[in-house]
């Protein structure tokens, strides 16, 4: 008579058993020496099988031939298809085009400014009205500008109002105000531009700090040799007055 | 069906090529017709990719898939119509403790224990195959022979007696 794990032995050496079953018959295979023969000559037939039946492996021909059945079938790109990515190809190109032109024309504008800031700070006369009052300076470019803008309150702000005059940049009239920040200087320029609001751009590569946005239709830039904190501060009190 | 799943099929399909061949080798007998039915299998599963279900087991679809296009062959319809499916218990399937077959075992070489799996018939053969070759878990085996779990378990155990009846057989004799 067969003792009662003999039925499981088979599951055992195929790793079919519960964790429970698994550990009970491990602990009586230490104990049964007809369990124990019958486990080793089935694992030994198993790895026997194993060896012998893994007799066969795919010719390069047949690897081949699958890799080919497997590549997809591209289908053939039609006329408008070719067209249509020839027009893509155009409008990204036109784009890029168009942005790095903005961008030199921002650079040579940019550029320039920096050149009237300078020429303010090195003339004996940088502004044409002399105010440290904004209610003086704002109706002195009323007729002399085709717009109009606002100008902060500096209150107990540490910016004090100079003056301004205009300015002209390729043809079209502008404002310069020149603010004071202890001994630094701010040229802030001021021309007609685009409505809406676009965030501040900042260039603090060079020797000056300029920074540039759009607000209430009006294209602003910012030139100072004064710190970036100064040029933020300055810049958001004008954006605010400038809201519509 | 466009890259993205082609791309997938292959991660999934290409490591069993090996396997596959194998599995189709034994079971046709013939490396020319094993590397049709290979074929044939990666094709008809290729086609068939976007309806597997991601998650189920898909080593149990392609043998189903590659047994499948064996049995509808020519020589699987014949291997089908002479094979004896013998059911019974495998409750004595296994040795008693204290016979010398255990050191037999041990002797068999390779080629007498190849001899004794090409002589087990078709559903024995099968189950022993991926059980035992590919080393499928039960449950894995029934998946892919769309057999139930008892069935696999009473087949592998008739062919585990059989294997082991034709070497000590084969030792004898020497």
């Amino acid at each position: 008579m067969h003792c009662e794990y003999r039925q499981k032995i088979a599951l055992f050496a195929d790793g079919e058993l519960a964790s429970a079953e698994q550990q009970a018959v491990s602990s009586h295979l230490g104990s049964c020496p007809e369990c124990s023969a019958a486990l080793l000559e089935l694992l030994e037939m198993k790895k026997s099988v194993r060896l012998a039946g893994n007799r066969f492996s795919a010719p390069l021909e047949l690897r081949r031939a699958v890799q080919d059945k497997l590549r997809v079938r591209k289908t053939p790109v039609a006329f408008w298809q070719w067209g249509l990515a020839a027009a893509c190809c155009l409008l990204v190109a036109t784009l890029g085009f168009m942005a790095y032109s903005r961008e030199q024309r921002q650079d040579t504008v940019i550029a320039s400014l920096v050149d009237q800031h300078v020429i303010a700070l090195a003339s004996d006369h940088p502004v044409d009205v002399i105010s440290s009052d904004s209610h003086n300076v704002k109706p002195w470019f009323q007729g002399k500008l085709p717009f109009t803008f606002n100008l902060p309150e500096l209150g107990n702000s540490p910016f004090s109002l100079i003056g301004g005059k205009t300015v002209y940049q390729r043809q079209e009239p502008g404002a310069e105000l020149l603010y004071g920040i202890r001994k630094h200087r701010i040229s802030v320029f001021i021309f007609r531009g685009q409505a809406g609001s676009t965030k501040v751009v900042q260039d603090r590569g060079s020797s000056f700090t300029v920074e540039h946005w759009t607000e209430g239709g009006l294209r602003f830039y910012l030139v100072t040799d004064a710190t970036g904190e100064d040029a933020d501060q300055l810049a958001s009190m004008l954006k605010e007055a400038n809201r519509l | 069906m466009d890259e993205r799943f082609n791309k997938e099929f292959e991660q999934l399909a290409l490591p069993l090529l090996d396997p596959l061949y194998n599995f189709a080798c034994w079971l046709s007998g013939d490396p020319d017709e094993a590397n049709d039915l290979v074929q044939e299998t990666f094709v008809k599963a290729l086609r068939a990719f976007p309806s597997f279900r991601i998650g189920t087991n898909f080593r149990a679809w392609m043998y189903r898939i590659l047994r499948n296009t064996f049995l509808t062959s020519r020589t699987g319809l014949e291997r089908r119509n002479t094979s004896q499916q013998d059911e019974e218990g495998y409750d004595d399937a296994v040795v008693s403790h204290d016979t010398p077959e255990l050191a037999l075992m041990r002797q068999a070489d390779t080629e007498l224990v190849r001899a004794a799996i090409a002589q087990l018939s078709p559903v024995f053969q099968e189950v022993l195959l991926l059980a035992d070759i590919e080393e499928m878990k039960y449950q894995e085996v029934a998946d892919t022979l769309a057999i139930p779990i008892g069935t696999v378990m009473s087949r592998l155990a008739r062919a585990r007696k059989q294997i082991r009846e034709h070497i000590v057989n084969g030792l004898g004799k020497k």
